[in-house]
């Protein structure tokens, strides 16, 4: 199969790398001036810590840079020398690693400890590890696996509200903060608006040719990680819907040449963008990941911590699998998919373990055919460039005859 | 019965199925010890935890999934036609998303226990006890039965009698006047979770009669058992052969599984929650503290002098977990070794030879 030319990523989506150097430069600013720092796993109620004057760190988020910044391995070998087994989560051993080297870099250390288990139960035994090993207050919450449409309106739903109420009581007395509604009622506003705005951004992937690619997609998600409810986050993804338009208006494609289709089902291989590169090199465009939606949620600024609530409770992995099939299967036919990218993460098992169930579900319903791809996110060391790309070529081919 | 039904039913477990279907005593599948056996004895079920032994692990996962729930997932989907309906709960992440895989995999009805992570709050109390009146509900509409409040207050006092009988037996191993052999002692927990549940008193009884013995354990290395759920006698019977006896353990199929009773006044349902959810957790659950305690507490009350951490390979908590039980030890004086296997039958003799050198070294003085 003959390459394409150079592929390449929006002017937009290059302005992350600064955002995220101002991020952190902003976090340690605010620790300098005596105010909390929490440690969040990601879909936790970022708006409400904002609105507490906390502010917010993401360790996966950390976690992800460090892969693609080729800086994580020093972090991941401290864990393991540590005792952490090379089989855990890569994120977890690269937040256990730094927590471990003195936690002086990019992230400032934590007056407190957050997470609400959803997307895996490893957030529970990986903030039990940093409270061991930091010593800073630990908050686990729970947002129960939602089991039917149902029950974003009933017992979990309530359980949840009240453990953001707890949630508050509890930073109240220990931060001495006061909470205000009326800051949590702007946040609220202003994260609905970037998710809004972000839904638009990956609607306008069903043009063809596609107007943005997996490159940009995987990055543009930051300021939906930690930065949900600021301004920051409504100005980046203002001006990256601006020229995702354009680029809409002008019939202008991510890639030059779009032949086929693709979705990406799993977090990104963070240390491998070139895979994503390889694929489009050859023709193949990203159009849809349900890792890219998942960032998304629309909030009512008329009920505030239920709709946080709702957020943290209905995230992409946390929903039933009828649910989640069913939204992938929606998806494929919206964006007139190709062919699924598979990936099976070694790190995240909660994504992984009924994904060939929910493949073959695809490929029978569908007829879309699947590559699967074992690799890690994070972990650099688990990564079998050549093999990958051979089964790539091998999985194009196939596409090619079709 | 016969008084060693109990060896028999624990080496193969699926011997007991066929008298089951024959006795036409419905049979609900479960997963782990957060599931009350109570809510299912009831409804007039047996119940039944779904072991990994005789199973390879499910092709349906990937192979760095906990191949101890694999395997469990191999034989809920093998063995479906024996089972009324299964129950799972929401531990881990691999046992969390086996309920996925069997929801598209059978034709059976599957519930999902969610037991909130954080034990300790009041909140998750109150979210567990309507999670169990889910699960009654269930259970009814799977079988066409109503639970009955007396039905469900009988069946508290028959395990609370089990429960009972398998801590007093425990306890009688205290002092240095060890009693009954260890690896006997586990047969016997093992063989509860698929005997049936009104006559097992009995059987324990008997069986306790029979093997209760002054035994001379002066040369014997006393361990500690840390992990999960661990169905395998045979480890039990090596580490007997090497030298060793295990006096205490946390697993989720021994002392984690009938530590505490249920109080039989008041609401039963509130009474079943608190008991499940404020018993010593799981290593997927918090809070990390109170399973440390009780591995302290165990450790001390049974004068162990060494901790085995046996753990299946990619059983994520208990990776977590060992990091610091092992640094509690170290600063409590206690040593302590960790072994993984992915297939324990077949790995066998590397994991003697890593219990043999651990016990050496302890028979040494550590």
């Amino acid at each position: 199969m003959k390459s394409q030319k150079r592929s390449s990523i929006l002017r937009t989506t290059k302005k992350i790398g600064d955002l995220i150097m101002e991020y952190f430069t902003k976090a340690w600013d605010r620790k300098n001036e005596g105010k909390p720092i929490a440690w969040v796993t990601v879909f936790t109620p970022i708006e409400l810590l904002y609105a507490l004057d906390i502010t917010p760190v993401a360790p996966e988020h950390f976690a992800a840079m460090c892969s693609a910044r080729g800086l994580i391995l020093d972090f991941l070998e401290k864990a393991e020398k540590n005792g952490y087994s090379q089989t855990l989560c890569s994120y977890s051993r690269c937040g256990l690693g730094y927590a471990l080297s003195g936690a002086a870099g990019f992230m400032p250390p934590p007056d407190l400890l957050l997470t609400f288990r959803n997307s895996c139960d490893v957030y529970v035994k990986w903030w039990q590890s940093l409270a061991m090993h930091l010593k800073a207050p630990l908050f686990i919450g729970e947002a129960p696996y939602v089991l039917s449409e149902e029950d974003l309106d009933g017992y979990a739903l309530d359980f949840t509200v009240n453990q953001l109420e707890q949630l508050i009581k509890f930073a109240e007395e220990k931060f001495k903060v006061k909470f205000d509604m009326e800051n949590l009622v702007k946040r609220v506003e202003l994260s609905d608006i970037a998710s809004e705005l972000w839904l638009k951004i990956l609607n306008l992937r069903r043009v063809k040719p596609c107007p943005l690619g997996g490159r940009d997609s995987a990055s543009d998600i930051f300021p939906l990680v930690v930065l949900q409810g600021t301004d920051d986050a409504v100005n980046f993804y203002r001006e990256l819907l601006a020229e995702v338009n354009e680029k809409v208006r002008k019939h202008e494609g991510i890639i030059e040449n779009e032949r086929f289709r693709l979705a990406f089902d799993g977090i990104w291989i963070w240390h491998a963008f070139d895979m994503i590169k390889y694929f489009e090199e050859r023709g193949a465009v990203f159009v849809y990941e349900p890792y890219s939606e998942a960032w998304a949620y629309r909030l009512d600024k008329s009920k505030p911590l239920e709709s946080i609530a709702r957020k943290i409770l209905a995230m992409g992995l946390n929903i039933d699998i009828d649910l989640r099939i069913k939204n992938f299967m929606d998806r494929i036919k919206k964006y007139d998919v190709d062919g699924a990218i598979i990936f099976s993460n070694r790190s995240c098992k909660t994504w992984s373990a009924p994904q060939i169930v929910t493949a073959e579900i695809l490929n029978k319903e569908l007829n879309v055919p699947y590559l699967i791809i074992e690799a890690d996110m994070a972990d650099p060391r688990q990564y079998a460039k050549a093999q990958i790309e051979n089964r790539i070529d091998a999985f194009l081919e196939t596409l090619e005859e079709r | 019965m016969e008084c060693d039904i109990y060896n028999k039913a624990c080496q193969k477990p699926e011997l007991l199925l066929d008298f089951y279907r024959e006795s036409k005593v419905p049979l609900i599948g479960y997963s782990c010890s957060y599931i009350p056996e109570e809510l299912i004895i009831a409804v007039g079920a047996q119940p039944y935890r779904i072991p990994d032994l005789e199973a390879e692990r499910s092709s349906l996962t990937p192979n760095f999934v906990c191949p101890f729930a694999a395997s469990v997932l191999s034989n809920m989907l093998r063995l479906e036609q024996y089972f009324s309906a299964f129950v799972l709960a929401h531990t881990c992440d691999p046992m969390w998303r086996i309920y996925d895989i069997l929801k598209k995999k059978i034709r059976k009805p599957v519930f999902l226990l969610r037991v909130p992570h954080n034990t300790d709050n009041p909140l998750s109390l109150q979210f567990f006890k309507k999670e169990l009146i889910r699960l009654k509900e269930f259970l009814e509409e799977s079988l066409g039965v109503k639970m009955q409040n007396d039905s469900l207050k009988k069946s508290i006092k028959i395990c609370n009698r089990n429960r009972k009988l398998m801590k007093d037996l425990y306890l009688s191993n205290l002092n240095e006047n060890y009693s009954i052999d260890s690896a006997n002692r586990f047969k016997l927990v093992l063989s509860g979770f698929w005997l049936p549940r009104e006559k097992y008193s009995a059987i324990i009884e008997n069986a306790c009669a029979k093997f209760r013995k002054k035994r001379n354990i002066q040369n014997k290395v006393k361990l500690h058992l840390s992990g999960t759920a661990l169905y395998h006698t045979d480890l039990m019977e090596r580490i007997r052969e090497l030298g060793g006896i295990v006096v205490s353990d946390d697993l989720c199929t021994g002392s984690r599984y009938f530590w505490d009773n249920v109080e039989e006044d008041g609401d039963p349902i509130s009474a079943i929650a608190y008991r499940y959810l404020r018993r010593t957790p799981c290593p997927s659950h918090a809070p990390l503290e109170n399973r440390l305690e009780f591995i302290k507490f165990m450790i001390s009350k049974f004068k162990a002098q060494g901790v085995l951490i046996i753990t299946g390979r990619f059983c994520d908590p208990l990776l977590y977990d060992s990091v610091h039980i092992r640094e509690m030890l170290t600063r409590t004086g206690v040593p302590s070794a960790v072994v993984d296997y992915e297939n324990l039958e077949q790995e066998l003799p590397r994991i003697q030879t890593r219990i043999e050198t651990f016990i050496e070294m302890l028979g040494c003085g550590g």
